[in-house]
């Protein structure tokens, strides 16, 4: 019974991680390289301090602007988690194929993978919970889902989809107040 | 009846009586010696044969544990530089030639073709594939699947960064009869031992035989004992050369025979032999010589380096194609001239294969001692699940999270800061340093430094040292204090001014700012950015020692943690790696992630042992970290931090805190961008005092290795309960966003200010917001 409740929302899941990869950019900013490092030999930074270090007395660095990063560059922060990489898109497509044949711990090593390249979209993170409830360990899959919905941020869809899942997951696990808590958010979205 | 026999022999020669007697006694003598003689030796072949089988029924061979870095995964919008790819390329083996073989790769202008080998993960194999990839901006611009089942992604064959070896140092990778060139057997056999599928062990006709073919060739081309004896000889004797040890080879040689066929036999030799030394590790078995001496799988070998391989049997380091390539090319073509005496092989193919040339792969640039800092937390992790013997015998393979470039880009940095910091300081006592990069959502170590020389073995700074970490708590007590947003927000004024803590004994305690003045009114995210020290006591004393440390320990520290109000300025030991694991909560939105070094070990087979997965436990309110998050990118921007802007671009945004201890004992910085997080520390061993403060010491460790890294900003996600609004710090009050004094500043739902100052300064009450409200 618990499964299967557990089910229904996962299968909202599904297609939502497919739906996903359609989504638009945007997230995080990408800095190449300020040098062009080579690693065999041992590459000065072009603004490197000056040969004769000079050791400043002071926690808190002389204010010479030169080092100071440019006035009006402020905290950086955004909206929505960034969008699932193809390259992890494919990795979640094949967990889901292990998934369906019952190869939990495949799933789980694939969805890892999709981690490592994708570490900032919410889809990775529901779809670890989802293979961690089919591994019937419950607490790790309810931090899972924490997880994304850390980086859902205005995406009401993602959102919804996580409370779901964690309401779930919760009630399946006894916790019949907190999956209450966790509809009630998912219903005011 | 024997007797009589005895004496009709004797008779015609009428022997005297004396003579008969003494004959007779010798005859008794020796048959009862040769009794005994038989009897020894009976015993004696009994214990070979107890010897022979125990060894060799048992298992084999000890086969060390592999330990490889993580593999490189390649796709398109995975950041790598075009140097750090050839250098991941180079560590796995890969030669820069045009050739359509495995193991080999070519580049021009950030394009390369590269032809992988494949290779069996934990959770399934890599096929062998061609791959066109394309570099720009550090970033892959470009993958294609030239050849090969087609993919978006792949994995390169990971690079084996070290092992955990026996005490006798023998390196091997075991080969069955099923993974051989089909030309090695025959190599094999034709030089070391041509009878071999006929004799019992030993053949005394090919002892004769090879001294023949030795005189005709005027130096020595076969040996005389059979693959059989070799065997014995290097499995179970010493290597003194005695009538003794030659008899008891024999005896085994027959035993061994006796018991297993020569299938079994010819496995184990091939298995066994020594074919060249790397430093102390020995390089046993034809598996291993292939990857040592050409970098390829022994099954890929063509037959000029088949015959190569074979001719090192006779003396590896004679022939060493490294040091003696001439030699070791007129050895080979001996070998194929060989194969084409004896008809395995026709004129054309041996002429073709003795003009190649030794294609012998760079030597192998991991040694033992490549990544000792690394090596060692690998160990203490494996400690906790593997007995040292399996690992030393069992030929398990480790799979770790170590980054080969980040971790030469992390060594490089230590060193070119430390010998700056160094220059004209007194030489006895150096400086020294530690640092510790993980990912920053998943918690794998990526490097790890454990001294000034990274590659010395010794002290490992990021894991043994155990200093205080100063000012590097403060973001958890403005954590702690951010947590209950109806007493602080980022913009509550804190008081900056001395003050004076009497405790019950009569002790006093009189914290100070660095610079020994006051700032008197300022906001928290000022107050942290800028880390002044009397703000944060006051704000630690405020809030309660016990619900910092209490913070502390739901970040993961297990360690000892004092409780007097010193801790508030970092009165507080751990190491480089327990405060990268701390730092972990604070750079994911208050989730812990365990740091990891190893993702799994399998056996030699692939068969999985352990998989250590990522978890995540979410112990802080993520609304309260966004906010400590804000005013550590403050600090990077306009606080302590802004420094590290000398050497990084202004796009890449970053947060961070710097760690100062009394005398400038320790210096400290952590900080994370969106990929990574990284800690170092710099200061004296023996803990003596240094010019150096969090900004000038650790500071421009950690800021040259960030600017050498593609990789992506921090920018965390706004949670849920944290809405952003323009504010004029300095009065605590909502302002317009074109005004001079105006920030976008985060804050927990409710908690923001409501009072509403215009760019002049004026303050407009809550009527303002009331008439607002009004119109809406």
């Amino acid at each position: 019974m618990k499964c299967q409740s557990i089910g229904a929302t996962l299968v909202v899941l599904g297609a939502l991680a497919l739906a996903g990869c359609a989504s638009g950019p945007g997230g995080s900013i990408y800095v190449p390289p300020n040098s062009s490092p080579d690693y065999g030999t041992a590459p000065e930074p072009p603004q490197s301090a000056p040969q004769n270090s000079t050791i400043r007395k002071s926690e808190q660095p002389e204010d010479t602007r030169q080092g100071a990063a440019e006035p009006g560059v402020t905290p950086s922060h955004q909206q929505s988690a960034d969008s699932l990489s193809p390259a992890a898109a494919s990795l979640l497509r094949k967990a889901d194929a292990l998934l369906a044949q019952g190869n939990t711990q495949g799933a789980v090593s694939q969805l890892e993978r999709a981690q490592r390249i994708s570490p900032r979209s919410v889809e990775v993170y529901y779809k670890l919970s989802q293979a961690y409830v089919a591994l019937g360990q419950l607490s790790v899959a309810e931090q899972f889902t924490l997880k994304g919905l850390s980086l859902a941020g205005q995406n009401a869809r993602l959102q919804r989809a996580g409370w779901m899942l964690l309401a779930d997951i919760r009630r399946a696990s006894g916790n019949t107040a907190g999956a209450s808590r966790a509809e009630e958010r998912a219903a005011a979205l | 009846m024997k007797k009589s026999a005895n004496t009709k022999k004797r008779g015609p020669r009428r022997p005297s009586k004396a003579s008969s007697r003494r004959k007779t006694w010798f005859w008794r003598l020796a048959g009862r010696l040769a009794l005994v003689g038989i009897i020894v030796l009976a015993g004696w072949t009994v214990y070979l044969d107890a010897v022979v089988t125990d060894r060799f029924e048992g298992r084999r061979f000890e086969v060390p544990s592999r330990v490889y870095a993580r593999p490189l995964e390649l796709y398109e919008g995975a950041t790598i530089t075009e140097a750090g790819l050839r250098q991941e390329l180079s560590l796995s083996g890969y030669q820069r030639v045009r050739a359509q073989r495995a193991g080999t790769y070519t580049e021009s202008g950030g394009r390369f073709v590269i032809n992988t080998r494949g290779f069996r993960f934990a959770d399934g194999p890599e096929p062998r594939r061609q791959l066109g990839v394309t570099i720009a901006n550090g970033q892959v611009s470009g993958f294609r699947v030239l050849s090969g089942p087609d993919a978006a992604l792949t994995r390169l064959e990971p690079a084996q960064i070290g092992g955990i070896y026996p005490a006798h140092k023998e390196d091997r990778i075991l080969v069955t009869l099923a993974d051989l060139p089909p030309t090695l057997e025959p190599a094999l056999l034709a030089v070391e031992d041509r009878n071999f599928y006929d004799h019992i062990g030993i053949a005394p006709l090919s002892i004769v035989r090879a001294l023949w073919v030795n005189l005709q060739a005027g130096h020595i081309v076969q040996g005389g004992s059979t693959l059989t004896q070799q065997l014995v000889k290097n499995l179970f004797l010493s290597r003194d050369q005695t009538l003794i040890r030659k008899g008891n080879e024999a005896i085994m040689a027959l035993l061994l025979e006796l018991h297993y066929d020569k299938k079994d036999i010819l496995e184990t030799y091939l298995n066994e032999v020594y074919l060249g030394q790397a430093g102390p590790r020995s390089i046993h078995g034809f598996g291993l010589g292939s990857q040592f001496y050409f970098g390829e799988a022994l099954k890929d070998l063509k037959l000029h380096q088949v015959a190569l391989l074979v001719g090192l049997v006779k003396g590896p380091s004679y022939y060493d194609p490294r040091r003696h390539p001439e030699r070791a090319r007129e050895r080979r073509n001996l070998v194929i001239e060989t194969l084409l005496a004896n008809g395995s092989i026709d004129s054309k193919t041996a002429r073709r294969a003795e003009a190649e040339p030794l294609g012998i792969a760079d030597k192998p640039s991991y040694s033992e001692d490549r990544y000792p800092a690394f090596i060692d937390l690998v160990r203490r992790h494996l400690a906790r699940d593997y007995r040292q013997e399996d690992l030393q015998n069992q030929g398990l393979r480790i799979f770790t999270t170590l980054n080969p470039t980040l971790q030469s880009t992390a060594e490089q940095s230590v060193r070119t800061t430390l010998q700056q910091l160094n220059e004209g300081q007194d030489e006895s006592s150096p400086l020294e340093s530690a640092m510790v990069v993980t990912s920053r959502d998943n918690g794998e170590v990526l490097a790890l430094v454990g001294g000034r020389k990274p590659d010395y073995a010794g002290f490992n700074r990021a894991v043994d040292a155990q200093r205080p970490i100063g000012s590097l708590i403060k973001p958890f007590t403005y954590l702690t204090a951010l947590e209950q947003p109806d007493r602080y927000t980022l913009i509550t004024p804190l008081e900056d001014r001395r003050f004076a803590l009497v405790f019950d004994d009569g002790r006093r305690w009189e914290p100070k700012n660095y610079e020994g003045n006051e700032h008197g009114m300022v906001p928290l995210h000022t107050a942290l950015a800028h880390s002044y020290n009397l703000a944060a006591v006051r704000t630690g004393l405020d809030i309660g020692v016990d619900a910092v440390i209490e913070t502390l320990r739901k970040f993961g520290v297990t360690g000892p943690v004092s409780d007097y109000p010193s801790m508030l300025l970092g009165a507080v030991s751990m190491s480089p790696v327990t405060v990268a694991s701390m730092y972990q909560g604070l750079a994911t939105s208050g989730f812990n992630i365990p740091l990891r070094t190893i993702r799994g070990v399998t056996t030699a087979q692939g068969e999985v042992l352990s998989r250590y997965n990522l978890a995540v436990d979410q112990v802080a309110d993520p609304a309260a970290v966004h906010l400590v998050q804000y005013a550590m990118q403050e600090t990077m921007r306009e606080g302590t931090g802004r420094s590290a802007y000398r050497y990084l671009p202004s796009s890449l945004s970053l947060a961070g805190k710097t760690g100062t201890t009394d005398d400038g004992r320790d210096s400290w910085f952590a900080g994370f961008s969106g990929d990574l997080l990284a800690v170092t520390w710099v200061g004296h061993d023996d803990n003596a005092p240094t010019s150096l403060t969090g900004a000038t010491g650790a500071l421009p460790v950690w800021a040259r290795f960030m600017a050498q890294v593609p990789q992506h900003g921090f920018s965390p996600v706004v949670p849920d309960g944290v809405k952003y609004d323009w504010v004029d710090s300095r009065t605590g009050a909502l302002t317009d966003k074109q005004c001079d004094n105006a920030r976008f500043m985060p804050f927990i739902v409710g908690s923001e200010p409501t009072d509403r100052v215009s760019c002049s300064g004026e303050l407009t009450r809550r009527i303002r917001g009331w008439f607002e409200g009004l119109f809406q």
